[in-house]
């Protein structure tokens, strides 16, 4: 057992909010380990739209091009997710039969565009606003991921869910060093 | 069951600590315990942390896997 010194206020890492079941309607514990790689491939897509459409109302050519890298950077995660889905699924499928198989509700993190928008006003002509923006959709992500995972426990679908969120642990720290980089 | 870790006091750590702690960590080696109310965990919390409010801790124990290290806010 451990004392996080100083509580909440002395944490300057990234923090997820929301109540404790929020987004976990996204999975409901009864999805087979294929269906739970759709709802996570969903999830990236509705990031990367969302990137893209905040791609087009920023001013900036470098906030432009920022958005497009992310949009870019949720893409190749959805890659990962079909080949992680193909290495289990009884049939492989390609990347455009398993999106016509996939229907996007929500963003990473269990959200909706305007719920991100809303809860996190940020400058989208300010490069790092908008990956701190980037950055928070990911822990909000990782929260999502872990919360699931643990709900559902020592099931192959729980450890699916828990192998995710450590990937999404990797995506926000490439997003700090992106930052770094700025 | 490791019941020293009840037995004996928690060692407090700092930001940095507790990060190497996390990164350093696949997400379900560790728990994250959010002892706060439900609506200081709502405004904002560690991501993956455990909400279990503090009155409600002794009779929720047994939810808390007691072969991981526990992180407690």
């Amino acid at each position: 057992m451990y004392n996080v010194s100083g509580g909440i206020k002395a944490w300057q890492g990234k923090t997820a909010i929301g109540p404790q079941d929020l987004g976990l309607d996204l999975f409901s514990g009864r999805e087979s380990a294929e269906e739970i790689f759709k709802v996570a491939y969903s999830l990236e897509g509705g990031l990367c739209d969302f990137y893209l459409s905040m791609g087009e109302k920023a001013r900036g050519s470098r906030v432009k091009s920022l958005f497009l890298k992310l949009s870019q950077i949720e893409v190749k995660h959805q890659l990962a997710l079909l080949k992680a889905y193909n290495k289990i699924a009884e049939v492989e499928v390609t990347r455009d039969e398993f999106e016509t198989m996939v229907e996007t509700k929500a963003m990473e993190g269990g959200l909706t565009t305007d719920q991100y928008l809303e809860l996190f006003g940020s400058d989208p002509d300010s490069q790092t606003e908008v990956i701190s923006l980037a950055m928070s959709i990911e822990a909000q992500a990782l929260d999502l991921y872990q919360r699931a995972g643990a709900r559902l426990g020592q099931s192959e679908a729980g450890n699916i869910l828990h192998g995710i969120a450590d990937e999404e642990k990797n995506h926000l720290a490439s997003l700090g060093k992106l930052m770094n980089e700025i | 069951m490791k019941w020293m870790q009840f037995l004996t006091p928690a060692k407090s750590m700092g930001f940095k600590e507790i990060e190497a702690m996390i990164d350093g960590a696949k997400t379900d080696e560790i728990i994250i315990l959010d002892v706060r109310q439900p609506r200081e965990y709502q405004r904002g919390h560690i991501p993956g942390a455990m909400l279990i409010p503090l009155p409600e801790l002794p009779d929720r124990l047994g939810e808390i896997d007691p072969q991981k290290p526990v992180l407690v806010y």
